[in-house]
Protein backbone atom coordinates (compact mmCIF):
# COMPACT_ATOMS: atom_id res chain seq x y z
CA UNK A 1 0.00 0.00 0.00
CA UNK A 2 2.71 2.36 1.05
CA UNK A 3 4.73 1.42 -2.23
CA UNK A 4 1.32 2.08 -4.24
CA UNK A 5 1.66 5.79 -3.08
CA UNK A 6 5.11 6.40 -3.76
CA UNK A 7 4.22 5.35 -7.24
CA UNK A 8 1.54 7.57 -7.74
CA UNK A 9 2.95 10.47 -6.47
CA UNK A 10 5.74 10.09 -8.39
CA UNK A 11 4.10 9.76 -11.17
CA UNK A 12 1.78 12.78 -10.54
CA UNK A 13 5.09 14.72 -10.05
CA UNK A 14 6.91 13.45 -13.42
CA UNK A 15 3.48 14.58 -15.24
CA UNK A 16 3.34 18.38 -13.28
CA UNK A 17 7.09 18.60 -14.24
CA UNK A 18 6.60 17.58 -17.91
CA UNK A 19 3.54 19.98 -18.33
CA UNK A 20 6.13 22.85 -16.85
CA UNK A 21 8.74 21.66 -19.61
CA UNK A 22 6.49 21.42 -22.34
CA UNK A 23 4.53 24.76 -21.86
CA UNK A 24 8.34 26.37 -20.94
CA UNK A 25 9.27 24.80 -24.46
CA UNK A 26 6.09 26.11 -26.38
CA UNK A 27 7.03 29.68 -25.20
CA UNK A 28 10.86 29.26 -26.23
CA UNK A 29 9.97 27.84 -29.82
CA UNK A 30 8.33 29.45 -33.02
CA UNK A 31 9.08 30.92 -36.35
CA UNK A 32 9.69 34.21 -35.26
CA UNK A 33 13.52 33.88 -33.72
CA UNK A 34 13.59 34.79 -30.46
CA UNK A 35 16.35 34.33 -28.27
CA UNK A 36 16.30 31.82 -25.37
CA UNK A 37 17.60 35.19 -23.26
CA UNK A 38 15.30 37.70 -24.68
CA UNK A 39 11.86 35.08 -23.43
CA UNK A 40 13.95 35.19 -19.97
CA UNK A 41 13.55 38.55 -19.86
CA UNK A 42 10.22 39.48 -21.45
CA UNK A 43 9.04 36.59 -19.14
CA UNK A 44 10.69 38.01 -16.29
CA UNK A 45 10.11 41.42 -16.48
CA UNK A 46 6.87 41.48 -17.62
CA UNK A 47 7.66 43.48 -20.19
CA UNK A 48 5.44 44.53 -22.69
CA UNK A 49 7.45 46.48 -25.27
CA UNK A 50 8.56 46.11 -28.63
CA UNK A 51 7.90 43.19 -31.41
CA UNK A 52 9.30 39.98 -29.17
CA UNK A 53 7.19 40.82 -25.80
CA UNK A 54 4.33 41.33 -28.52
CA UNK A 55 4.94 38.01 -30.10
CA UNK A 56 5.32 36.35 -26.60
CA UNK A 57 2.22 37.65 -25.12
CA UNK A 58 0.25 38.17 -27.52
CA UNK A 59 0.59 34.77 -29.70
CA UNK A 60 2.51 32.51 -27.99
CA UNK A 61 1.15 32.45 -24.21
CA UNK A 62 -2.35 32.23 -25.15
CA UNK A 63 -1.72 29.72 -27.50
CA UNK A 64 0.22 27.62 -25.35
CA UNK A 65 -2.36 28.28 -22.64
CA UNK A 66 -5.25 27.27 -25.05
CA UNK A 67 -3.31 23.71 -25.65
CA UNK A 68 -3.02 22.94 -22.14
CA UNK A 69 -6.82 23.80 -21.26
CA UNK A 70 -8.41 22.29 -24.73
CA UNK A 71 -5.87 19.31 -24.62
CA UNK A 72 -6.75 18.39 -20.65
CA UNK A 73 -10.21 19.12 -21.80
CA UNK A 74 -10.33 16.85 -24.63
CA UNK A 75 -8.80 13.51 -22.85
CA UNK A 76 -11.32 14.30 -19.54
CA UNK A 77 -14.39 14.30 -22.23
CA UNK A 78 -12.78 10.97 -23.70
CA UNK A 79 -12.38 9.96 -20.94
CA UNK A 80 -15.71 10.34 -19.43
CA UNK A 81 -17.33 8.78 -22.52
CA UNK A 82 -15.35 5.72 -22.34
CA UNK A 83 -16.79 5.22 -18.56
CA UNK A 84 -20.07 6.28 -20.13
CA UNK A 85 -20.11 3.55 -23.17
CA UNK A 86 -17.69 1.04 -20.84
CA UNK A 87 -16.11 1.02 -23.94
CA UNK A 88 -11.97 1.93 -24.56
CA UNK A 89 -12.41 3.20 -27.74
CA UNK A 90 -15.06 5.47 -27.28
CA UNK A 91 -13.75 9.88 -27.95
CA UNK A 92 -15.39 12.78 -28.68
CA UNK A 93 -13.84 12.54 -32.07
CA UNK A 94 -14.83 9.17 -32.69
CA UNK A 95 -18.52 9.27 -31.98
CA UNK A 96 -18.86 12.44 -34.35
CA UNK A 97 -19.53 14.74 -31.32
CA UNK A 98 -16.35 16.60 -32.58
CA UNK A 99 -17.91 17.32 -36.12
CA UNK A 100 -21.60 17.46 -34.86
CA UNK A 101 -20.12 20.58 -33.26
CA UNK A 102 -17.78 21.69 -36.19
CA UNK A 103 -21.28 21.95 -37.91
CA UNK A 104 -23.22 23.92 -35.84
CA UNK A 105 -20.51 26.75 -35.13
CA UNK A 106 -19.60 26.17 -38.82
CA UNK A 107 -23.49 27.39 -39.52
CA UNK A 108 -24.00 29.84 -36.57
CA UNK A 109 -20.56 31.61 -37.44
CA UNK A 110 -21.61 31.85 -41.28
CA UNK A 111 -24.59 33.13 -40.34
CA UNK A 112 -23.72 35.69 -37.73
CA UNK A 113 -20.24 36.84 -39.33
CA UNK A 114 -22.02 38.04 -42.30
CA UNK A 115 -24.27 40.62 -40.11
CA UNK A 116 -22.08 41.46 -37.07
CA UNK A 117 -18.39 40.41 -37.95
CA UNK A 118 -17.13 38.75 -34.71
CA UNK A 119 -19.30 36.33 -32.94
CA UNK A 120 -18.55 35.88 -28.81
CA UNK A 121 -17.06 33.37 -27.23
CA UNK A 122 -20.32 32.45 -25.19
CA UNK A 123 -22.14 32.09 -28.28
CA UNK A 124 -19.71 29.60 -29.91
CA UNK A 125 -19.54 27.48 -26.90
CA UNK A 126 -23.32 27.42 -26.95
CA UNK A 127 -23.43 26.49 -30.54
CA UNK A 128 -20.94 23.93 -30.68
CA UNK A 129 -22.78 22.42 -27.03
CA UNK A 130 -25.62 22.16 -29.09
CA UNK A 131 -23.87 19.88 -32.27
CA UNK A 132 -22.56 18.05 -29.59
CA UNK A 133 -25.44 17.25 -27.89
CA UNK A 134 -27.37 16.34 -31.10
CA UNK A 135 -24.48 13.85 -32.25
CA UNK A 136 -24.45 12.61 -28.69
CA UNK A 137 -28.42 12.12 -28.73
CA UNK A 138 -28.10 10.33 -32.31
CA UNK A 139 -25.32 7.78 -31.04
CA UNK A 140 -27.21 7.18 -27.80
CA UNK A 141 -30.23 6.34 -30.07
CA UNK A 142 -28.39 4.00 -32.06
CA UNK A 143 -26.65 2.77 -28.22
CA UNK A 144 -30.28 1.45 -27.51
CA UNK A 145 -30.43 -0.78 -30.30
CA UNK A 146 -26.73 -2.05 -30.96
CA UNK A 147 -25.10 -3.69 -27.95
CA UNK A 148 -21.86 -4.38 -29.75
CA UNK A 149 -19.50 -1.77 -28.66
CA UNK A 150 -16.99 -1.88 -32.05
CA UNK A 151 -20.52 -1.31 -33.76
CA UNK A 152 -21.17 1.59 -32.22
CA UNK A 153 -18.00 3.69 -33.01
CA UNK A 154 -18.55 2.99 -36.91
CA UNK A 155 -21.92 4.70 -36.11
CA UNK A 156 -20.14 6.97 -34.14
CA UNK A 157 -17.60 7.49 -37.50
CA UNK A 158 -20.57 7.75 -39.83
CA UNK A 159 -22.19 10.65 -38.38
CA UNK A 160 -18.65 12.64 -37.68
CA UNK A 161 -18.42 11.62 -42.14
CA UNK A 162 -22.06 13.09 -42.58
CA UNK A 163 -21.80 16.53 -40.44
CA UNK A 164 -18.14 17.05 -41.57
CA UNK A 165 -19.48 16.64 -45.48
CA UNK A 166 -22.28 19.19 -44.66
CA UNK A 167 -19.77 21.29 -42.97
CA UNK A 168 -17.75 21.37 -45.99
CA UNK A 169 -20.40 21.93 -47.85
CA UNK A 170 -21.56 25.23 -46.07
CA UNK A 171 -17.85 26.53 -45.91
CA UNK A 172 -17.48 26.13 -49.73
CA UNK A 173 -20.38 28.08 -50.58
CA UNK A 174 -20.17 30.46 -47.90
CA UNK A 175 -18.74 34.10 -48.57
CA UNK A 176 -15.16 34.20 -49.30
CA UNK A 177 -14.49 37.17 -46.59
CA UNK A 178 -15.98 34.69 -43.85
CA UNK A 179 -14.09 31.66 -44.61
CA UNK A 180 -10.81 32.41 -44.15
CA UNK A 181 -10.17 31.35 -40.59
CA UNK A 182 -13.25 29.30 -41.36
CA UNK A 183 -11.20 26.97 -42.74
CA UNK A 184 -8.57 26.45 -41.18
CA UNK A 185 -10.42 26.56 -38.23
CA UNK A 186 -12.79 23.49 -39.27
CA UNK A 187 -9.47 21.42 -39.20
CA UNK A 188 -8.41 22.03 -36.54
CA UNK A 189 -5.85 24.37 -34.39
CA UNK A 190 -4.78 26.50 -31.85
CA UNK A 191 -3.46 29.83 -33.83
CA UNK A 192 -5.11 32.77 -33.51
CA UNK A 193 -6.24 32.51 -29.78
CA UNK A 194 -6.65 35.43 -27.77
CA UNK A 195 -6.56 36.15 -24.14
CA UNK A 196 -9.73 36.68 -23.90
CA UNK A 197 -10.56 33.16 -25.53
CA UNK A 198 -8.20 31.69 -22.57
CA UNK A 199 -10.92 33.15 -19.71
CA UNK A 200 -13.54 31.91 -21.64
CA UNK A 201 -12.45 28.02 -21.73
CA UNK A 202 -10.69 28.64 -18.54
CA UNK A 203 -14.28 29.42 -17.03
CA UNK A 204 -16.23 26.51 -18.93
CA UNK A 205 -12.97 23.81 -18.48
CA UNK A 206 -12.87 24.51 -15.17
CA UNK A 207 -16.10 24.11 -14.07
CA UNK A 208 -16.78 21.12 -15.87
CA UNK A 209 -13.33 19.75 -14.32
CA UNK A 210 -14.71 20.49 -11.30
CA UNK A 211 -18.00 18.45 -11.59
CA UNK A 212 -16.09 15.51 -13.38
CA UNK A 213 -13.98 15.69 -10.16
CA UNK A 214 -16.77 15.60 -7.67
CA UNK A 215 -18.55 12.52 -9.34
CA UNK A 216 -15.96 10.56 -9.17
CA UNK A 217 -17.19 8.57 -6.41
CA UNK A 218 -20.27 7.29 -8.29
CA UNK A 219 -18.24 7.13 -11.37
CA UNK A 220 -16.06 4.54 -9.80
CA UNK A 221 -18.97 2.12 -9.06
CA UNK A 222 -20.46 2.71 -12.39
CA UNK A 223 -17.60 0.77 -13.90
CA UNK A 224 -18.83 -2.09 -11.85
CA UNK A 225 -21.95 -2.01 -14.54
CA UNK A 226 -24.53 -0.08 -13.94
CA UNK A 227 -26.63 -2.70 -11.85
CA UNK A 228 -23.77 -3.05 -9.19
CA UNK A 229 -23.53 0.41 -8.96
CA UNK A 230 -27.43 0.92 -8.60
CA UNK A 231 -27.62 -1.86 -5.69
CA UNK A 232 -24.36 0.57 -3.88
CA UNK A 233 -27.08 3.33 -3.73
CA UNK A 234 -25.84 5.41 -6.95
CA UNK A 235 -28.43 7.32 -8.78
CA UNK A 236 -27.99 5.93 -12.10
CA UNK A 237 -29.71 7.95 -14.44
CA UNK A 238 -28.39 10.98 -13.34
CA UNK A 239 -25.42 10.04 -13.48
CA UNK A 240 -25.41 8.85 -16.58
CA UNK A 241 -27.37 12.42 -17.74
CA UNK A 242 -24.37 14.22 -16.33
CA UNK A 243 -21.15 12.28 -17.60
CA UNK A 244 -23.20 13.01 -21.12
CA UNK A 245 -23.77 16.71 -20.24
CA UNK A 246 -19.91 16.98 -18.83
CA UNK A 247 -18.36 15.55 -21.81
CA UNK A 248 -20.31 17.14 -24.31
CA UNK A 249 -19.64 20.45 -22.35
CA UNK A 250 -15.99 20.17 -22.95
CA UNK A 251 -15.44 18.80 -26.53
CA UNK A 252 -17.75 21.71 -27.42
CA UNK A 253 -15.45 24.09 -26.00
CA UNK A 254 -12.55 22.35 -27.49
CA UNK A 255 -14.91 22.25 -31.30
CA UNK A 256 -15.83 26.23 -30.60
CA UNK A 257 -12.11 27.40 -30.55
CA UNK A 258 -9.72 25.11 -31.91
CA UNK A 259 -11.90 22.74 -34.37
CA UNK A 260 -12.27 19.07 -33.78
CA UNK A 261 -9.15 17.78 -32.88
CA UNK A 262 -8.99 13.91 -33.88
CA UNK A 263 -7.35 11.00 -31.09
CA UNK A 264 -6.57 12.83 -27.94
CA UNK A 265 -9.91 12.10 -26.58
CA UNK A 266 -9.11 8.40 -27.27
CA UNK A 267 -5.48 7.86 -26.63
CA UNK A 268 -4.23 10.14 -23.50
CA UNK A 269 -6.95 8.19 -20.99
CA UNK A 270 -4.96 4.97 -22.35
CA UNK A 271 -1.60 6.27 -22.08
CA UNK A 272 -2.39 7.30 -18.32
CA UNK A 273 -4.12 3.95 -17.28
CA UNK A 274 -0.96 2.16 -18.42
CA UNK A 275 1.39 4.88 -16.79
CA UNK A 276 -0.90 5.03 -13.67
CA UNK A 277 -2.00 1.57 -13.61
CA UNK A 278 -4.93 2.41 -11.76
CA UNK A 279 -9.02 2.57 -12.48
CA UNK A 280 -9.79 4.84 -9.94
CA UNK A 281 -11.71 7.91 -11.33
CA UNK A 282 -10.16 10.41 -7.88
CA UNK A 283 -7.15 9.79 -9.46
CA UNK A 284 -7.41 9.38 -13.66
CA UNK A 285 -9.41 12.75 -13.78
CA UNK A 286 -6.90 14.83 -12.99
CA UNK A 287 -4.25 12.62 -14.63
CA UNK A 288 -5.89 12.19 -17.61
CA UNK A 289 -6.04 16.37 -17.90
CA UNK A 290 -2.76 16.75 -17.10
CA UNK A 291 -1.75 14.10 -19.95
CA UNK A 292 -4.02 15.90 -22.54
CA UNK A 293 -2.44 18.61 -21.57
CA UNK A 294 1.26 17.51 -22.84
CA UNK A 295 0.00 15.69 -25.56
CA UNK A 296 -1.72 18.47 -27.28
CA UNK A 297 0.83 20.84 -26.38
CA UNK A 298 3.86 18.68 -27.91
CA UNK A 299 1.69 17.93 -30.90
CA UNK A 300 0.65 21.83 -31.61
CA UNK A 301 4.40 22.62 -31.08
CA UNK A 302 5.16 20.45 -33.58
CA UNK A 303 2.09 21.55 -36.20
CA UNK A 304 3.33 25.04 -35.69
CA UNK A 305 7.36 23.99 -35.98
CA UNK A 306 8.24 21.25 -37.91
CA UNK A 307 7.77 22.72 -41.29
CA UNK A 308 7.60 26.53 -40.34
CA UNK A 309 6.50 29.39 -41.34
CA UNK A 310 3.67 26.58 -42.65
CA UNK A 311 1.59 25.24 -40.38
CA UNK A 312 -0.11 21.81 -40.07
CA UNK A 313 -3.78 21.14 -38.79
CA UNK A 314 -3.47 19.65 -35.07
CA UNK A 315 -5.54 16.96 -35.92
CA UNK A 316 -3.01 15.68 -38.49
CA UNK A 317 -0.36 15.86 -36.12
CA UNK A 318 -2.19 14.60 -33.34
CA UNK A 319 -3.92 11.26 -35.50
CA UNK A 320 -0.05 10.54 -36.21
CA UNK A 321 0.51 10.23 -32.44
CA UNK A 322 -2.81 8.76 -31.74
CA UNK A 323 -4.07 6.57 -33.95
CA UNK A 324 -1.19 3.94 -33.50
CA UNK A 325 -2.60 3.88 -29.37
CA UNK A 326 -6.12 3.08 -30.71
CA UNK A 327 -5.15 0.44 -32.82
CA UNK A 328 -2.90 -0.91 -29.80
CA UNK A 329 -5.38 -0.82 -27.68
CA UNK A 330 -8.06 -3.43 -30.03
CA UNK A 331 -4.66 -5.62 -30.29
CA UNK A 332 -4.45 -5.80 -26.95
CA UNK A 333 -8.46 -6.11 -25.84
CA UNK A 334 -8.12 -8.96 -28.25
CA UNK A 335 -5.96 -11.01 -26.51
CA UNK A 336 -8.07 -10.72 -23.73
CA UNK A 337 -5.35 -7.98 -21.61
CA UNK A 338 -8.72 -6.11 -20.89
CA UNK B 1 -36.63 -17.31 16.20
CA UNK B 2 -34.93 -14.56 14.24
CA UNK B 3 -36.93 -11.55 12.58
CA UNK B 4 -38.19 -11.51 9.15
CA UNK B 5 -35.95 -9.38 7.10
CA UNK B 6 -37.79 -9.58 3.64
CA UNK B 7 -40.95 -10.65 2.35
CA UNK B 8 -43.48 -10.29 -0.04
CA UNK B 9 -46.91 -10.16 -0.27
CA UNK B 10 -49.15 -11.17 -3.19
CA UNK B 11 -46.23 -9.45 -5.00
CA UNK B 12 -46.43 -9.55 -9.51
CA UNK B 13 -43.68 -9.15 -11.13
CA UNK B 14 -42.58 -9.06 -14.88
CA UNK B 15 -41.27 -6.85 -17.24
CA UNK B 16 -43.67 -4.02 -18.18
CA UNK B 17 -46.74 -6.67 -17.47
CA UNK B 18 -47.31 -8.74 -14.82
CA UNK B 19 -45.13 -12.24 -15.77
CA UNK B 20 -46.05 -13.86 -12.31
CA UNK B 21 -48.62 -12.91 -9.72
CA UNK B 22 -49.47 -13.97 -6.13
CA UNK B 23 -45.91 -14.11 -5.19
CA UNK B 24 -46.18 -14.11 -1.15
CA UNK B 25 -43.19 -15.65 0.98
CA UNK B 26 -40.82 -14.13 4.15
CA UNK B 27 -37.24 -14.95 4.61
CA UNK B 28 -35.91 -14.74 8.14
CA UNK B 29 -32.47 -13.44 9.25
CA UNK B 30 -30.02 -17.13 9.03
CA UNK B 31 -32.61 -18.82 6.21
CA UNK B 32 -31.68 -19.53 2.87
CA UNK B 33 -34.67 -19.69 0.44
CA UNK B 34 -33.77 -21.23 -3.22
CA UNK B 35 -35.88 -20.67 -6.20
CA UNK B 36 -35.92 -23.26 -8.55
CA UNK B 37 -37.04 -24.15 -12.09
CA UNK B 38 -36.59 -24.26 -16.17
CA UNK B 39 -34.82 -21.91 -17.83
CA UNK B 40 -37.26 -18.67 -19.00
CA UNK B 41 -39.31 -19.86 -15.74
CA UNK B 42 -39.37 -15.84 -14.12
CA UNK B 43 -36.37 -16.60 -11.30
CA UNK B 44 -34.53 -14.11 -12.36
CA UNK B 45 -37.37 -11.30 -12.38
CA UNK B 46 -38.39 -12.17 -9.19
CA UNK B 47 -34.74 -11.71 -8.22
CA UNK B 48 -34.87 -8.54 -9.84
CA UNK B 49 -37.87 -6.56 -8.30
CA UNK B 50 -36.92 -7.94 -4.83
CA UNK B 51 -33.64 -6.26 -5.81
CA UNK B 52 -35.06 -3.28 -6.92
CA UNK B 53 -34.03 -3.21 -10.54
CA UNK B 54 -37.94 -3.54 -11.85
CA UNK B 55 -41.04 -1.72 -10.51
CA UNK B 56 -43.04 -3.87 -8.46
CA UNK B 57 -46.01 -4.27 -10.61
CA UNK B 58 -48.43 -5.52 -7.73
CA UNK B 59 -48.60 -6.15 -4.19
CA UNK B 60 -45.68 -5.29 -2.22
CA UNK B 61 -41.87 -6.05 -1.09
CA UNK B 62 -41.06 -5.42 2.48
CA UNK B 63 -37.60 -5.15 3.92
CA UNK B 64 -38.46 -5.88 7.88
CA UNK B 65 -41.52 -3.48 8.36
CA UNK B 66 -40.83 -0.84 5.64
CA UNK B 67 -42.12 -1.30 2.34
CA UNK B 68 -38.90 -1.59 0.09
CA UNK B 69 -39.74 1.38 -2.46
CA UNK B 70 -39.67 3.76 0.08
CA UNK B 71 -36.22 3.06 1.17
CA UNK B 72 -33.81 5.51 -0.24
CA UNK B 73 -30.75 3.95 -2.37
CA UNK B 74 -27.80 4.74 -0.07
CA UNK B 75 -29.26 3.10 2.84
CA UNK B 76 -30.83 0.09 1.26
CA UNK B 77 -27.66 -0.60 -0.28
CA UNK B 78 -26.69 -1.00 3.90
CA UNK B 79 -29.74 -3.77 3.88
CA UNK B 80 -29.51 -5.60 0.80
CA UNK B 81 -26.71 -6.72 -1.46
CA UNK B 82 -26.67 -8.45 -4.82
CA UNK B 83 -24.67 -11.14 -6.79
CA UNK B 84 -25.98 -10.87 -10.36
CA UNK B 85 -25.28 -13.13 -13.84
CA UNK B 86 -23.82 -9.90 -15.34
CA UNK B 87 -20.45 -10.30 -15.98
CA UNK B 88 -18.25 -7.14 -14.80
CA UNK B 89 -14.53 -6.53 -16.81
CA UNK B 90 -12.88 -3.86 -14.56
CA UNK B 91 -9.67 -2.49 -15.78
CA UNK B 92 -6.44 -2.54 -13.44
CA UNK B 93 -8.17 -3.90 -10.28
CA UNK B 94 -7.12 -5.96 -8.55
CA UNK B 95 -9.54 -8.67 -6.30
CA UNK B 96 -9.01 -6.73 -3.45
CA UNK B 97 -10.39 -3.39 -5.48
CA UNK B 98 -13.21 -4.85 -6.53
CA UNK B 99 -14.29 -6.24 -2.92
CA UNK B 100 -13.61 -2.88 -1.81
CA UNK B 101 -16.05 -1.40 -4.13
CA UNK B 102 -18.60 -3.00 -1.62
CA UNK B 103 -17.74 -0.28 0.59
CA UNK B 104 -19.28 2.57 -1.15
CA UNK B 105 -22.36 3.01 0.70
CA UNK B 106 -20.34 3.67 4.07
CA UNK B 107 -17.38 6.11 2.50
CA UNK B 108 -17.42 10.05 2.02
CA UNK B 109 -18.40 12.17 -0.70
CA UNK B 110 -14.32 10.96 -2.29
CA UNK B 111 -15.13 7.30 -1.94
CA UNK B 112 -11.98 7.40 0.31
CA UNK B 113 -11.50 3.73 2.49
CA UNK B 114 -11.12 4.26 6.21
CA UNK B 115 -9.22 2.07 7.84
CA UNK B 116 -12.55 0.65 9.10
CA UNK B 117 -13.35 0.02 5.18
CA UNK B 118 -10.00 -1.83 4.49
CA UNK B 119 -10.86 -4.01 7.56
CA UNK B 120 -14.18 -5.15 6.61
CA UNK B 121 -12.78 -5.88 3.33
CA UNK B 122 -10.04 -8.28 4.75
CA UNK B 123 -12.99 -9.51 6.85
CA UNK B 124 -14.86 -10.59 3.90
CA UNK B 125 -11.70 -11.91 2.10
CA UNK B 126 -10.94 -14.56 4.71
CA UNK B 127 -14.40 -15.14 5.02
CA UNK B 128 -15.14 -16.67 1.59
CA UNK B 129 -11.45 -17.53 2.10
CA UNK B 130 -9.54 -15.56 -1.44
CA UNK B 131 -6.65 -14.42 0.33
CA UNK B 132 -4.44 -16.44 -1.70
CA UNK B 133 -5.19 -14.39 -4.90
CA UNK B 134 -6.96 -11.28 -3.49
CA UNK B 135 -4.01 -8.83 -4.55
CA UNK B 136 -4.21 -10.52 -8.16
CA UNK B 137 -5.75 -8.40 -10.94
CA UNK B 138 -8.81 -9.50 -11.24
CA UNK B 139 -9.20 -10.32 -14.71
CA UNK B 140 -6.32 -12.82 -14.44
CA UNK B 141 -8.31 -15.47 -11.75
CA UNK B 142 -10.56 -18.01 -12.61
CA UNK B 143 -14.51 -17.54 -12.90
CA UNK B 144 -14.70 -19.68 -9.93
CA UNK B 145 -12.50 -17.34 -8.02
CA UNK B 146 -14.42 -14.68 -9.88
CA UNK B 147 -17.61 -15.81 -8.11
CA UNK B 148 -16.17 -15.70 -5.00
CA UNK B 149 -14.89 -12.43 -5.29
CA UNK B 150 -17.81 -10.88 -6.05
CA UNK B 151 -19.50 -12.76 -2.81
CA UNK B 152 -16.89 -10.89 -0.82
CA UNK B 153 -18.00 -7.43 -2.63
CA UNK B 154 -21.57 -8.13 -1.75
CA UNK B 155 -20.68 -9.17 1.82
CA UNK B 156 -18.02 -6.35 2.29
CA UNK B 157 -21.26 -4.04 1.98
CA UNK B 158 -22.68 -5.44 5.11
CA UNK B 159 -26.18 -6.56 4.17
CA UNK B 160 -28.63 -8.19 6.16
CA UNK B 161 -30.05 -9.86 2.69
CA UNK B 162 -28.21 -11.42 0.19
CA UNK B 163 -29.74 -11.91 -3.11
CA UNK B 164 -28.29 -14.38 -5.69
CA UNK B 165 -28.91 -15.24 -9.71
CA UNK B 166 -27.65 -18.23 -10.47
CA UNK B 167 -24.45 -17.75 -8.49
CA UNK B 168 -22.74 -21.34 -8.95
CA UNK B 169 -23.79 -21.96 -12.74
CA UNK B 170 -20.93 -22.09 -14.55
CA UNK B 171 -18.36 -23.38 -11.74
CA UNK B 172 -16.82 -26.73 -11.15
CA UNK B 173 -17.73 -29.06 -8.69
CA UNK B 174 -15.22 -28.17 -5.90
CA UNK B 175 -16.08 -24.14 -6.67
CA UNK B 176 -19.58 -24.86 -6.17
CA UNK B 177 -18.91 -26.50 -2.91
CA UNK B 178 -17.07 -23.83 -1.89
CA UNK B 179 -19.56 -21.16 -2.79
CA UNK B 180 -22.53 -22.84 -1.26
CA UNK B 181 -20.02 -23.61 2.02
CA UNK B 182 -19.30 -19.85 2.54
CA UNK B 183 -23.22 -18.86 1.80
CA UNK B 184 -24.25 -21.41 4.62
CA UNK B 185 -22.09 -20.20 7.39
CA UNK B 186 -23.25 -16.38 6.27
CA UNK B 187 -27.03 -17.39 6.74
CA UNK B 188 -25.95 -19.54 9.61
CA UNK B 189 -23.00 -17.73 11.41
CA UNK B 190 -23.81 -13.96 10.11
CA UNK B 191 -27.66 -14.23 10.62
CA UNK B 192 -28.36 -12.74 6.85
CA UNK B 193 -31.09 -13.53 4.68
CA UNK B 194 -30.42 -15.61 1.70
CA UNK B 195 -32.55 -15.86 -1.43
CA UNK B 196 -30.72 -17.54 -3.89
CA UNK B 197 -31.55 -18.68 -6.90
CA UNK B 198 -29.90 -22.44 -9.03
CA UNK B 199 -29.98 -25.57 -10.81
CA UNK B 200 -28.34 -27.93 -9.30
CA UNK B 201 -31.40 -29.49 -7.38
CA UNK B 202 -28.82 -31.79 -5.13
CA UNK B 203 -27.29 -28.71 -3.53
CA UNK B 204 -30.53 -27.02 -3.44
CA UNK B 205 -31.99 -29.67 -1.50
CA UNK B 206 -29.52 -29.41 1.12
CA UNK B 207 -28.69 -26.41 1.64
CA UNK B 208 -32.53 -24.81 1.58
CA UNK B 209 -34.49 -24.01 4.57
CA UNK B 210 -37.14 -23.09 1.97
CA UNK B 211 -37.79 -23.27 -1.80
CA UNK B 212 -40.20 -21.67 -4.11
CA UNK B 213 -40.45 -23.37 -7.62
CA UNK B 214 -41.15 -21.08 -10.38
CA UNK B 215 -42.67 -23.04 -13.90
CA UNK B 216 -44.44 -20.99 -16.67
CA UNK B 217 -45.51 -17.77 -15.19
CA UNK B 218 -46.48 -19.06 -11.66
CA UNK B 219 -45.08 -20.16 -8.52
CA UNK B 220 -45.85 -24.12 -9.02
CA UNK B 221 -44.91 -25.02 -5.43
CA UNK B 222 -43.42 -23.85 -2.75
CA UNK B 223 -42.01 -25.31 0.55
CA UNK B 224 -39.45 -26.71 2.74
CA UNK B 225 -36.92 -28.84 1.22
CA UNK B 226 -38.95 -32.13 2.41
CA UNK B 227 -41.80 -31.13 0.57
CA UNK B 228 -40.61 -29.84 -2.71
CA UNK B 229 -37.36 -32.37 -3.72
CA UNK B 230 -39.74 -35.59 -4.21
CA UNK B 231 -39.85 -37.37 -7.94
CA UNK B 232 -43.48 -36.21 -8.06
CA UNK B 233 -43.41 -32.32 -7.51
CA UNK B 234 -39.46 -31.91 -9.51
CA UNK B 235 -40.20 -34.32 -12.77
CA UNK B 236 -44.04 -31.96 -13.43
CA UNK B 237 -41.83 -29.34 -12.78
CA UNK B 238 -39.05 -29.78 -15.10
CA UNK B 239 -41.00 -31.72 -17.15
CA UNK B 240 -39.72 -34.98 -17.56
CA UNK B 241 -41.62 -38.23 -17.59
CA UNK B 242 -41.59 -40.02 -14.12
CA UNK B 243 -39.26 -43.30 -15.49
CA UNK B 244 -37.02 -40.61 -17.30
CA UNK B 245 -36.41 -38.47 -13.87
CA UNK B 246 -35.76 -41.51 -11.70
CA UNK B 247 -32.91 -42.59 -14.41
CA UNK B 248 -31.14 -39.66 -14.16
CA UNK B 249 -31.92 -39.06 -9.97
Amino acid sequence: MKKESVRLTAAFLGTALLLFLVFCMNLFTGSAEISFSEVVKILASLGREGTAADILWKIRVPRALSAMLLGGALALSGYLLQTFFHNPIAGPFVLGVSSGAKLTVALVMIFLMGRYRSVGSAVMIMAAFAGSMLSLGFVLLISRKVKRMSMLVVCGVMIGYICSAVTDFVVTFADDSDIVNLRSWSLGTFSGMTMDNVAAIFLVVAVAFGGAFLLSKPIGAYQMGESYAQNLGVRVIALRAALILLSGLLSACVTAFAGPVSFVGIAVPHIIRVVFRTSKPILLIPACFLGGSIFCMVCDMIARTAFAPTELSISTVTAIFGAPVVILIMVRRRKGEY
Amino acid sequence: MTDILISADQLSVGYGKPLIENISFHVRGGEIMTLIGPNGSGKSTILKTLAGYLKVLGGRICLEEKQAESIPGKEKAKKLSVLLTERIRPELMTCRDVVETGRYPYTGHFGILSEKDKEAAQKAIEMVEIGDFADKDFSAVSDGQRQRVMLARAICQEPEILILDEPTSYLDIHHKILFLEVLRKLAHEKKLAVIVSMHELDFAEKISDYTLCVKDGSIYRAGTPKEIFNDQVLHELFDISAELYRRYF
